[in-house]
């Protein structure tokens, strides 16, 4: 070959994106193995964690409906608080996966390969978890069909097409269902797989159930990459309109610190950079237990690092913006806002947090060596995590406790059901990863075959396995 | 399990023809490419390949046509588009206009993201159920599931397999499938059930 040779740490070449040499036979097996292998004492251990804080969103939301909101923190002026802070902060958390799986796609990244279905799994998760919140802060969820969904009720009344609220009950259950076919659509090749490695005659049957009958056609095949890719496509753009409207809830209000046109984007750059954290976060302990470590390379974890510099930057800008447009645009309210309630107010320390993990923690990963250093970009992402809670409360907290009339100035404090139900999704997501885990590749075995084959007849990719 | 054999103690069911296959495999998907082409220009009709993870030039190798998802997913997304906009469209200006500081009751901008997002989801959905559909998918039981072989075709194996029309001789098309460079095959045949 007269291609030159690779020194590995060219950043013009690719590193290596299978580590290693291995049969089609040898990535089936060590991709499936963590499925077949019984639950270790690890999991157990998370799993119990998970369970006991899903017990906990069990109770709070039994006792939200039983005895109403009221039993939250929410006051006057601060009607919102808990409920859509977590739901804003779940619904970005699951942008990411969408946007590996779905952007990188389209763009051809062959690195997605190894996350995409770890990443679409979070999504359909941290949507779970973000459609709760909504459905629960109307007190009567068993009534929300009425006032959401437009169906033709005795009531003879419609949902109010132009509220960016009704808007928002499209976008999410589209989002969900969408990352949900998406997500399936990808794993039926992959469920034949585990359906004919399967030792048991049980698992082979619910896995052939699953996998519905599978088997690997040529003529599916072609039908079968037009409708990936479609699917692909149509989420793309989805992915950005439905935290445009999560945004829109604010930007088309009044509320100074809500008033912004920045929001959508800012809103979007802010949910993949806390989707990455969050993937970062699971996926670091997962290719360790799991033994992933071949699929899910220093590269992959050093790209999830770039784009969360990247996306940092871009959360920093919109920062920078709302402040800059504050003082330009010389409304008192909104400088008073930006300038005093949230630096100096009594919430200062949820602003100050923001700001260090989102715009002073990100930039370490200008550091090659941070970048590859794996304690170093979990303690980061957590803090990232953090920080983008953080953004979500400064949001929609500080800009409601203290708004025009200081006569209804008042401070918010978030009861034990507001902190059980944040703490009882933590669990039922925990719950649901765990399960998902459990049972299923957590890689795209079909996609990493093909991955495989790809490099290895491309003489331009890196020679998989050649270095090694 | 043989290509020849033949059920006899079946007299209630007489009417039962069963589908004969030959399954063959090939060590690659280079080889399993060049032999579907040469089956397939040696008059073999009913062609399919069976491989873990779809092989870039099947579509020329089995000689199909263009996709149908395409076409598919474009009439849902518009559908969906079409239905969320008209639906907005009679709620606000027919069945209950709302007049509020005298705006008009159809405001096109508003309607901008439902009709999106019904676009999305009937475009994805189309695309979903459209495959499966088209697939003829969830089958539970295809005659080639009785390959005891065939087991690897989702894991690291390139099948190609060819239903044989009534009649045919199976022992030809065996050796035919060998002579085009398959490393094993043999025939299966639909179990009565």
């Amino acid at each position: 070959m007269a291609a030159p040779m690779l020194t590995p740490n060219d950043p013009l070449e690719p590193a290596p994106l299978i580590d290693g040499k291995y049969s089609d036979k040898e990535i089936n097996n060590s991709l499936l193995a963590h499925v077949w292998r019984g639950a270790g004492k690890g999991w157990w251990a998370c799993f119990a964690v998970a369970l006991s804080l899903l017990g906990m969103l069990v109770i709070s939301i039994s006792w939200t409906l039983y005895k109403g909101i009221g039993t939250w923190g929410n006051n006057i002026p601060v009607g919102w608080a808990f409920g859509i802070i977590n739901f804003v902060w779940w619904i970005g958390i699951g942008h990411a996966g969408t946007l590996i799986s779905a952007i990188l796609l389209l763009f051809q990244q062959k690195w997605r390969t190894s996350i995409n279905r770890f990443s679409e799994a979070m999504t359909l998760f941290a949507v779970i978890c973000a459609l709760l919140f909504p459905l629960i802060h109307t007190g009567r969820p068993w009534f929300a069909a009425y006032w959401l969904l437009p169906y033709p009720s005795t009531n003879g009344i419609w949902p109010q097409f132009k509220s960016p609220l009704t808007w928002d009950v499209f976008a999410v259950s589209t989002y969900f269902t969408i990352s949900l076919l998406f997500w399936f659509l990808g794993l039926v090749p992959d469920l034949a797989a585990l359906r004919d490695s399967s030792q048991s005659k049980m698992k082979r049957v619910v896995y052939g159930m699953l996998a519905l009958g599978w088997r690997g056609s040529g003529r599916h095949w072609a039908e079968y990459k037009w409708a990936y890719v479609l699917l692909a496509g149509l989420s793309t753009p989805l992915v950005l309109s439905v935290h445009t409207i999560v945004s829109f809830d604010f930007a088309t209000s009044v509320i100074p610190g809500w008033h912004t046109t920045v929001f959508p984007p800012y809103f979007v750059a802010g949910a993949v950079f806390s989707g990455f954290a969050m993937v970062m976060t699971w996926m670091i302990p997962a290719r360790k237990f799991l033994g992933l470590k071949h699929v899910v390379t220093m590269k992959h974890l050093e790209n999830m690092n770039k784009i969360m510099l990247v996306t940092g930057m871009f959360v920093t800008y919109g920062y920078v913006m709302e402040h800059f447009i504050a003082w330009y645009s010389a409304d008192p309210y909104e400088f008073a806002q930006f300038y005093l309630t949230r630096m100096h107010g009594p919430m200062r320390w949820v602003y100050r947090t923001m700001i260090f993990c989102n715009c002073v923690v990100p930039q370490i990963f200008w550091s090659k060596r941070w970048r590859r250093s794996i304690p170093v970009m979990w303690f980061a992402a957590i803090l990232i995590n953090v920080g983008m809670w953080c953004e979500r409360y400064n949001i929609v907290v500080t800009s409601l406790h203290q708004d025009f009339l200081p006569s209804k100035w008042e401070l918010y404090m978030p009861t034990w059901v507001d902190l059980s139900l944040f703490a009882g999704t933590i669990g039922l997501f925990s719950t649901l990863f765990l399960l998902f885990l459990k049972f299923v590749p957590a890689v795209a075995v079909t996609e990493v075959k093909e991955l495989r084959h790809e490099l290895a007849h491309d003489p331009t990719a890196d020679p998989v396995g050649e270095t090694h | 399990m043989s290509a020849q054999g033949h059920d006899d103690g079946h007299e209630h069911h007489s009417d039962f023809v069963p589908r004969r296959f030959v399954v063959a495999e090939f060590p690659s998907p280079q080889s399993l490419l060049d032999g579907t082409t040469k089956m397939r220009e040696a008059g073999y009709a009913q062609l399919d390949t069976h491989t873990p993870f779809p092989i870039h030039g099947l579509e020329e190798a089995l000689g199909l046509k263009r996709p149908k998802i395409p076409l598919i997913v474009l009439c849902g997304a518009i559908a969906g588009a079409c239905i969320a906009y008209s639906l907005i469209y009679f709620c606000n200006v027919f069945d209950w206009p709302l007049n509020i500081g005298n705006r008009p009751p159809h405001g096109p901008p508003a309607n901008i993201p439902i009709t999106f997002e019904l676009a999305v989801l009937l475009g994805g959905g189309s695309s979903f159920f459209g495959f499966f559909a088209l697939a003829g998918l969830p089958k539970p039981y295809h005659p080639i599931f009785e390959s005891n072989e065939f087991l690897r075709a989702s894991i690291d194996a390139f099948f190609l397999s060819i239903e044989l029309p009534p009649g045919t001789d199976a022992e030809r098309a065996l050796a035919d499938v060998r002579a085009a460079g398959a490393i094993s095959a043999e025939g299966v045949e639909e179990s009565e059930r």
